[in-house]
Formats: structure tokens, sequence, C-alpha cells
């Protein structure tokens, strides 16, 4: 399914030395109101963040986090209330910002009269295509989103998954310099999600900057080369996964054990804590198997390690495994979020 | 721009994808298909209908003298008498003898045209001493075989000549309309012309009126008000806000697109109609394509109101709601400025000026009779108006300087004959302006004239005299004595009074004398003969036929009439008393059905109808002068001829468009011109005082400039001061129908496009039309003004707003 698209690599390779995202000290306070009277809803409490050229940028957050809002903002859909927002160094929302922008909203709305063709020409119009442009990409797109043979078809009769195929060629169509997707696999099966992220790995590779909205975790992890966690309107992390999960490594190490003797005995962990010299409680143990047992210990150091493990030897204890601890996207996620969760509270 | 063509286009695309839009159309071509049979085919105007009765009592009361009065057995309202079914000689008799009988038009029209197809009527010698129409002498000069059609017509004109002064003018020619080559029943007594007026002023802007001015637009917001909610639907909206285009073109162009729904349909509407009347009633009038922008522009009235309601609540039920209270608020203005202007303003329109010494006197649309009060500045009620009410009030006429004479015809708004005898009333300063009464007019008069010492009253088909002296005798010493100072001894009254003259009605060789009693007595009331005091100046065989035009003149020493397409020149007898004689007669071309004026400047007469150039006429000869075409799309209103010590013959024309133009030439004929506007706007009339050399021109309902006629200037404005509901219409209703969109007046602009008019003409009682003008610019500006407020409202929203 997955097609060669024509880009221009020397705008690819200019893009990747530059921010194409660059939003600083952003916020955005709407303003509700209820029988009380005017409430101020925070979306966004200073926001930045950057966005390289060619990498595929990922915005996490709960839902309410304000995902959508800096998206608008990034858009030209809604104004700031402070900061600013700039794509490609020109103020977000200016005709000129939004000409290199290709988007794919959340619940793409196509009216039902288009089918999938007319709807690339309308839009390829709006973008400010020429006829013969539009032509020649749609046919591209077409074939690269799995829509070639049905692009004749009125869009009413498109599944859920056709429709964003179709949103994602729209948003390709005018060759745009940075993406912006939201959700781009919301709603989609397994098969459907797998093909769209096959085509954001194209592009990627192709050196296309996205700005990628997902709440799917392992797709944000397997695609983006970068990633944002927001939550409550504030950032609360931006780097690549391992970056990120530097900042949560806990120094806990796991130790798979074969012995004849209870390791889970309190007397067993007291001599392992005195020969470390390390707090007892730090130790714990328990028994998966007849004689196969599970140590955990939260090590400050690889001295400590080794000295356990020196421990453990003289013990004559068998060493069948053992793992060094490393947080995963979603624990990342959840400790940020549960972090900034436990600050608001 | 291209990516907003593309919204455009795309409002197309989704317009023909609306269910709705096929069902439209389909209701579209069902009509027009159903319209496209309609044809049409001239004939001759045979059959009587109840509607070419200019003066039914009248008709009944000659038919009534006819069937009773046995010495006019063998005339021919005897003959005719004769002719009719039993039932109508009963009733007829019953009126003969005195009895009160309601005989309805139908029934006479459903009698004549029986005698139509029997002509045993007929009498070549009864029938010598009648009327003798142009084209009734023609029918009797053939001599050859008739068609059926044409003897028809011929024993209609022979009825009409026996029974004068009962029958409106017709046209000769009459339509049928045909239905996929099968005849309607009734036909309609008018020629092509006219017919072509009827449908273009009427037929065709009311049909496209309704069809667009309520169904299509209401249908179009009910289709369109959808889409402005739709498309701020966050998966659409952010979208579209993602392109690089404009909000306030976008907005623009979604508006635009959804204006397209009411084009589509308007267009197909519009140029079916077109070709049905070009290709079927043979009536090419490339007007009607003004329709459809005209037509789509009313729709954006209501649809600007709906954009707005859908971008700010984002729902299309809301939105259609909204557009609804909006629609039902305009209706409710209008009805209420409506209301105003009938029951308010209108009545109080000064329809005629006189001037009483220094007085300057009016009668008012509503039936009401005023003086100018200088000291209040305001119009000081002699007769009250009454807009509900049915009475008509005689023009006044000044006879002896500061005396004005007038008539109150009670119930006679819409009818000539009134509910009973009017008196004429004289009146002046000096008895406070309350009405004497004097002698009793002519039944149906609707005009009165002085003429040197005598008074002329117009009536249903004659001209009465009586002498001025004879009026002031009968009201009393405190008018004679007016005369007194006037220098005028009461013995020279003696030799004013009227001498009893033989009735002249046609065929009567034997009429009831002035002053005759009982049945015959009230008979001859009825059919509108001369009054007690009154006698008869036309000859016989002369029978003013509405539509007509009376000058005359102010010395009494001749008239002119124009009647049946006839202009007739009439001199006073040298004895002063008696019938006038016809000194000059000329033919005129042109449709004889059609209103006209005539008037008098020096030795030239200028005659003014409908749908004909101005002709200028030699007073004395009748001979043709020259010709002048109105400016495009005007008619005649009001016409007067100024006598002054210029150079050159002077008439002061009102038209159509409420405005005053001068028609001027030399005495001669040539240099026939005709001005630009001159003077106020909304003119209602316009009157001459030779004394004091003034035009005198009442305009905005009461408002009267008085201008000198020499040197063209205003000297002085009447402008009454205001209170009550005057007030409130025009400090309270006037400003909110100003800030309302006038969608109504909107509609008659289509009716002004097609017709290619700038008034129609609405009969409000005899001989009297009221010229309405359409309102083309003020509807379109304030149309045009409320959209670009909402638009601008609508833009600056979407444009500011975060979505």
């Amino acid at each position: 399914m997955v097609n060669e698209i024509s880009s221009s690599k020397d705008r690819s390779s200019k893009a990747a030395t530059t921010e194409v995202v660059d939003v600083s000290n952003l916020a955005k306070r709407y303003t509700g109101w209820s029988i009380l009277g005017r409430r101020p809803i925070d979306a966004l409490r200073g926001v930045d963040l950057k966005a390289r050229g060619g990498e595929v940028f990922g915005l996490l957050g709960p839902n309410g986090a304000g995902k959508t809002t800096l998206i608008k903002v990034l858009l030209g859909v809604v104004r700031p209330s402070s900061g600013t927002a700039k794509l490609f160094g020109e103020s977000a929302g200016s005709v000129q910002a939004r000409r290199r922008v290709g988007y794919l909203p959340e619940s793409l709305r196509i009216d039902r009269h288009h089918t999938a063709r007319s709807a690339l020409a309308y839009y390829g119009r709006l973008s400010g295509m020429s006829q013969g442009d539009i032509a020649r990409r749609a046919d591209e797109l077409l074939e690269l989103v799995g829509l070639k043979g049905r692009d004749r078809e009125c869009v009413a009769r498109f599944s859920k998954g056709m429709y964003q195929r179709l949103g994602l060629a729209q948003a390709l169509l005018h060759d745009p310099d940075l993406l912006i997707l939201d959700e781009p696999t919301d709603g989609l099966d397994p098969v459907g999600r797998n093909e769209v992220r096959k085509v954001l790995e194209t592009l990627r590779d192709q050196g296309k900057t996205i700005f990628l909205n997902s709440h799917i975790l392992q797709e944000v992890e397997v695609v983006c080369s970068r990633v944002a966690i927001l939550a409550k309107g504030k950032i609360r992390g931006v780097g690549t996964v391992g970056e990120l999960s530097q900042r949560l490594a806990t120094n806990q190490v796991t130790f798979d054990l074969r012995s004849d003797t209870n390791l889970t005995s309190p007397e067993f962990l007291t001599d392992l804590s005195d020969s470390l010299q390390i707090d007892a409680l730090n130790f714990k143990c328990q028994q998966s198997e007849a004689g196969l047992y599970r140590l955990s210990a939260d090590l400050q150091n690889q001295l400590h390690v080794d000295q356990l493990v020196d421990v453990l030897r003289a013990k004559r204890i068998s060493i069948s495994q053992l793992e060094k601890k490393r947080p995963t996207l979603e624990d990342l996620f959840m400790q940020l979020v549960g972090e900034q969760e436990g600050s608001e509270s | 721009m291209s990516a907003y063509i593309a919204v455009v286009i795309d409002s197309f695309r989704a317009a023909f994808s609306s269910r709705v839009l096929w069902i439209a159309f389909v209701a579209i071509w069902i009509l027009l298909a159903a319209l496209a049979p309609i044809g049409f085919r001239l004939q001759y105007t045979t059959d009587f209908r109840s509607q070419d009765f200019y003066n039914g009592t009248r008709l009944k009361a000659m038919l009534a003298r006819g069937t009773v009065d046995e010495r006019l057995a063998e005339k021919p309202i005897g003959r005719l008498a004769a002719s009719m079914p039993d039932e109508l000689s009963r009733q007829l008799r019953l009126v003969g003898d005195g009895d009160e009988v309601r005989i309805f038009l139908r029934v006479f029209a459903d009698a004549l045209n029986r005698c139509l197809d029997d002509e045993s009527w007929y009498s070549e010698e009864a029938w010598s001493d009648t009327l003798q129409f142009r084209e009734l002498r023609e029918l009797d000069a053939i001599t050859g075989p008739m068609d059926e059609e044409l003897k028809r017509r011929r024993a209609r004109l022979r009825i009409e000549a026996a029974l004068p002064g009962v029958f409106e003018t017709r046209a000769s020619r009459s339509i049928r309309l045909t239905y996929a080559g099968i005849d309607f029943p009734a036909t309609f007594a008018m020629d092509k012309a006219q017919f072509l007026i009827l449908v273009n002023q009427y037929v065709l802007p009311v049909i496209i009126q309704w069809l667009m001015g309520f169904v299509l637009v209401f249908l179009g917001i009910l289709v369109t008000s959808s889409m402005i909610p739709e498309m701020l639907q966050p998966g659409s909206l952010h979208l579209l806000l993602s392109k690089p285009i404009s909000r306030t073109m976008l907005l623009l162009s979604k508006f635009l697109g959804g204006c397209t729904f009411v084009l589509l349909c308007v267009t197909q509407l519009v140029i079916g109609l077109f070709l049905i009347a070009w290709l079927r009633l043979d009536i090419w009038n490339a007007r009607m394509l003004w329709c459809i922008p005209v037509s789509v522009f009313l729709f954006s009235v209501f649809y600007s109101v709906s954009t707005l309601a859908g971008l700010i609540w984002r729902s299309s039920i809301l939105a259609i709601g909204v557009t609804c209270i909006f629609g039902s608020l305009c209706l409710v203005i209008g009805v209420i400025g409506g209301l105003f202007d009938s029951f308010v303003t209108r009545p109080a329109s000064i329809r005629h000026i006189a001037l009483a010494g220094d007085v300057v006197i009016g009668t008012t649309k509503g039936g009401g009779l005023v003086r100018w009060d200088q000291t209040n500045k305001v119009w000081a009620d002699i007769f009250e108006s009454n807009p509900m009410g049915a009475d008509r009030v005689i023009p006044p006429v000044v006879v002896r300087e500061s005396t004005v004479v007038t008539a109150r015809v009670r119930g006679g708004r819409f009818n000539p004959f009134g509910s009973g005898p009017s008196d004429l009333l004289v009146m002046n300063a000096e008895s406070g302006w309350v009405g004497e009464p004097s002698m009793r007019l002519p039944t149906s008069t609707t005009e009165i004239f002085v003429a040197g010492d005598q008074l002329i009253a117009l009536n249903a088909a004659e001209l009465s005299a009586t002498s001025v002296q004879q009026i002031f005798r009968q009201v009393g010493e405190s008018f004679l004595s007016e005369q007194t100072i006037d220098g005028e001894s009461s013995e020279s009254d003696e030799v004013d009074l009227p001498l009893p003259v033989d009735q002249e009605l046609g065929q009567f060789d034997s009429q009831p004398k002035v002053g005759a009693t009982g049945w015959l007595q009230k008979l001859s009331n009825m059919m509108g003969e001369a009054a007690e005091g009154f006698s008869q100046i036309l000859p016989k065989n002369i029978s003013l036929t509405p539509p007509r035009a009376v000058y005359m003149d102010s010395n009494g020493d001749y008239l002119i009439v124009q009647s049946r397409g006839r202009l007739l020149r009439f001199e006073k007898p040298e004895t002063g008393n008696g019938v006038w004689g016809k000194v000059t007669e000329r033919s005129i071309e042109g449709e004889a059905a059609n209103r006209c004026w005539i008037a008098v400047s020096g030795s030239t007469m200028l005659l003014a109808r409908e749908e004909s150039p101005l002709q200028m006429f030699d007073v004395n000869t009748l001979e043709p002068l020259g010709e002048i075409d109105l400016p495009d799309s005007l008619s005649p209103v009001r016409l007067i001829g100024v006598s002054d010590a210029s150079r050159e013959a002077r008439y002061f024309l009102v038209t159509s468009d409420g405005l005053l133009r001068q028609v001027a030439s030399s005495f001669d004929g040539s240099d026939l011109r005709i001005s630009d506007p001159t003077g106020p706007r909304e003119i209602e009339s316009v009157y001459f005082d030779s004394i004091r050399q003034k035009v005198y021109i009442s305009h905005h309902t009461d408002q009267i400039d008085i201008y000198d006629s020499q040197q063209w200037k205003m000297v002085e404005r009447l402008d009454p001061s205001i209170s009550g509901w005057r007030f409130v219409d025009r400090y309270m209703i006037g400003p909110l129908r100003f800030m309302t969109p006038q969608t109504g007046e909107l509609g008659e602009a289509i009716e002004a496009i097609i017709s290619g008019k700038t008034a129609r003409t609405i009969l409000d009682g005899p001989d009297a039309g009221e010229s309405v003008r359409y309102e083309l610019i003020r509807p379109i500006v304030s149309c045009s003004a409320f959209v670009f407020l909402m638009l601008l409202t609508s833009c600056y929203y979407f444009a500011t707003r975060d979505f």
C-alpha cells in the first residue's frame, strides 16, 4: 500500500535544521459562563516546546490536558491569551504559516455530496493548488492511502477508516512541510491503525515534520522521535522516550534466584542489609516456585549491585537472571501525570 | 481568489445534492408545464359583464321608464325594455311604479346578452337619433354579409348607443384566453395593449412575488439554514480554518453559496415564465429576468439573519426560528406601517386645492374638506376625514372671490350615484366655513366647474348648468350681501335664472320638465338627469362616457371634452342659456379606455393620456400641434395649464413618480418640450391661481409649496404642525420602518420591474384613480444596508471568535 511519494528533499533537509514549531510561554484562558457568573478556564498555562524539522513529535496528555487547544493555537483557530506560537518562524495562524501546514482533524467531516476525488479537489483549491497539481497529487495520494478505485464513490458510503485515510490524503495534498495529525488512528481497527502507522513511518523516513497528537502510547513510542507530555495545560516533559525514561530511572534491580534455603526469611534480608549497609526495607523477596525466588532491591549504584552479587554468590545462591528495570512510556506518562495531579491536590 | 470560488462552487454542488432542491425543481417544472398550454386569441368585445356598467342605477331607471312609459314604446329604450325577460320586465315595472326593487347587474348583463343574439328590438328609424359611435357607423355601413361575432358586436354598440351614460368605455377587441386550444368561458374586455399591461403589471408580478417572495424564500431558508452550523462542526471548521484563507472571505463565500439554492430555483422559474409569456402570450418582456437578482437579493436579506443566528448558536433549528421571527417582525412592522398609511397618513393627503380669497381649501383623500389655519399653522377640518367613510367630497370651486361651493355625496366614494341626493354647499369665512345647503345637484355628480356666471356639474354622462346667482339666492342674505359688495346688482340675477329646457337624453323627444314631480321625476333623478334649477348643456347624441376629461373655460365661453376617443369643443350659445353647440370634433388615436386629462394654456390645449404621448392641439380648431413622449415608464397623474404673461404655452404635469414636470411650447406647438422634475417630491396635486399667478403644490401628505409661476421660485410653504397619530407615525412608526428592512416593498419592486412602471393606478371612486408609486430605491437601499450590517456583524464575529 505504501508507495513512495514525492517530496522536496532540499526543503526537508533545510527544515531539519530549523525549529518548525516554536511555542514559548503559551497560555490560553477561556471564559466559561455559569449561573454564578464568569468562570475562567486555563487550557494552557505557559507551554514551552519546540519541534524541529524532520522529526515526528508526539503530543501526549490525558483528556482536558490542553492538547487540542495547543493544536488550535498552532493552526490559528484560537488566539493565545499570552505567549507566542510560531510555525516556521511565522506567527502561528498566519496565512504564510498555514500554507505550509497539512492538518488532519480528530473527527473529520467531509460534506456528503463529495467523492474522495472531489473532496481532494475542493481542499486542494482551498490550499491554493492548481487544478493540474491537484489531479497529479490526488492520484498519488489516493494510491498511498489505499482509496484508489473508490475515488469516485460518495464519501457518505465510506467507513471510518476510509474517512481517516481520505483525511490523511487531503492533509498531504499540498505537500506541506508540517503535518499536524490529531488522533489519526482514532476509531480505526488494528489493520487500519497499522496502515496509517506505515504511512506515518514512510513520511517520517521522507523527512516530513509531523506533529502527532495521540492517545495511543504505543503508537507514539514507535513512531515519534520526540514526545511532550501535557497535563492540565502544562508541559510535564519533553524529549525522546529515552531521555524521559532517565528522569524516571528507579535503580530497582531484580534478581531471580535459585536456592534450597528459605530466602524469604527476615534473617536473610537483614543479613543482606548488614552486608551492604543498606536499609533492610529496600529488600523484598518472594518465592515464585519451589526453590525459585525473586529478590528486588533499590540499589543506589553499581557498587551495590556488584556487592550484592558477591554476597549472594558467597551464600552459594544461584543467580538465574539479573534485571535492572527500565520504565515504559506508559510508566512515564502515568508518573508525570500523577505528579501533576499530586501537585495540583 | 480561486479558493473562495471553490467554496461557492462547492455550495452549488451541495445544493444540487439536496433532495429539497430537486423537489423544488420538480414543483417548478409541474407549474410551468401547467401554465405552458395557456394562450389567447383576440375577438370582438360582445358580451356584457357586470363590471362593464358604469351606472347601474341609471340603467335600471332607463329600462324602467322604457317599460312603463308607453310614449317610449317605439324608442330605443322602449324597444330594448320590451325585449327584457319576463321576470326582469316585472321588476322593471315595479321600479317604474316607484317601488324599491334591487336588481343585480348580472341580471341586466344576462338580459342584454340575450339581446345580442336576437336583434328584433332594433329599428333603424328608432336608432337614428341615438349616439353614433364611429365604430357603429362603420359597422352600419357594411352592406355585405357579416359573421356572427361582428353582428353581436354591432348589436352591443347599438345597445350602448341606446343607453348613454350606462356603460364604461371598453376596447372593441377582447382577449379570450385558451388552454391547450380550448377557450376559457370568460373574455377580458381589453385590447392586446391592455392585456400586456395586465399580464406585465399584475399577473406575472403576483406569480413571481408570491412564489419567490414567500415560497422560495421560506424553502430556501429551510434548506440553507444548516450550511453555517454544519461548517462550524469541529471536524469541518478546523480543517477549513487550517487552510490559508481568510475567515471573512470564507464566510462571505459560504453566504454567496447559500444563495445559490434560490438562484437555481428562481432562474428556472423566471426563465420558464419568460418563455411562456413570450411563446404563448406573445409578450416579450426581458425585464422579467431582473426578477432573478432581485429575488436572490430578497432571499439574501433573510439568509443574512440565518447566517448570523447560525454562527452564534450553531443550530439550524435556531437559525430557522430566528429567521422566521425576523420575517414575522418585518411583516408586522410592514402591516402596522401599512395601517398607519391607510388610516392616518393617506386620508390626510390633499387631493384638490382651491383658494377662497387668501384661504387655502383642500379636499383630502379621506373624504374630508380642510382649510388652512394660518394662525395655528394647522389644517382645520370643515368636513372631517374618515378613512373608512364612504362619502365623497366634490372638489370645491371658488365663486365670487372668497366663497367656495362644494358638496358631500353620501356613500358616493365607490358609487357615483351615492346613497341619496346631495346639495351644493356654499361656505366662506363669514359663515364660519359652515356649508349652507343650496341647490340640489344632479345625481351622480363627480365634478363641478365655474364657467363665468354659471356653475356646471359633470355627472354620469352629462353636463348640467345652473346660475351662480341661483345658488346664492337659495342660501340667503349673508351670501347675497357679498355679491353686492362685488358690485353686481341683484336685478341682473334675474336674467341668470336657468330657463327650463328640453332634457337631452339621447332618444327622448318628450322629456320631463325640470321640477316635475312623482315617479317620473324619481326616475329622472335615478338616471342622473338635471336636477331642479339645472339644465343640460350638451346636445343630444353626446354622452360623456368614462373615462373622460373635461376642460371648462373659466369665462364660460367654451368647453372641451374627451370621451370615447373623441375630442369635442362646445361653445356657449349667444343667448347665454340652453344647449351648447358643438363646433369642432376630432378623433384621436389610441386606446379610448385609458384615463386622460385636458388642460389649456393660451391658444393651446394639452391632452395627457395613459400609455400615450402628450398631445398638443389648437384650442379653437383642435388641430394637432405636436406631441411628445413622457419619460420612460411614467404616466400622467395631474395636469394644469398656466395662463400668464409668458410668450409660450406652459403646463405643469404631475407624473406617476410623484414629481412635477413643466411642459412648454410656443403657441404654434413648435418646440414642445418637457422639463426635468422640478419642485418637491411626493406630489399629490397641483393648482394654479391665475389671479395671483401662483402654483400651489401639495406634497408629502399635506404640505403645500407655493411657487411664483413666473420666476418659478418658492414663495411660501404651508407646513402644518402635526399631533396625535400623525405624530406617532412620523416619529415612531417611520423610524421603526426605516430601521427595518423593507422586504415587503422589495416584493413591490418586482412588480415595478416587470411592469416597467413607476406607479400603479388604483381606482378610488368615480372618475378618480389613485396613483400608488412603487418604492424601488428605498427598499433596495434599506435591504442592502441591512444585509451589509448583518454580514459585517457576522464577519466580525467569525473573524474574532475562538472556535
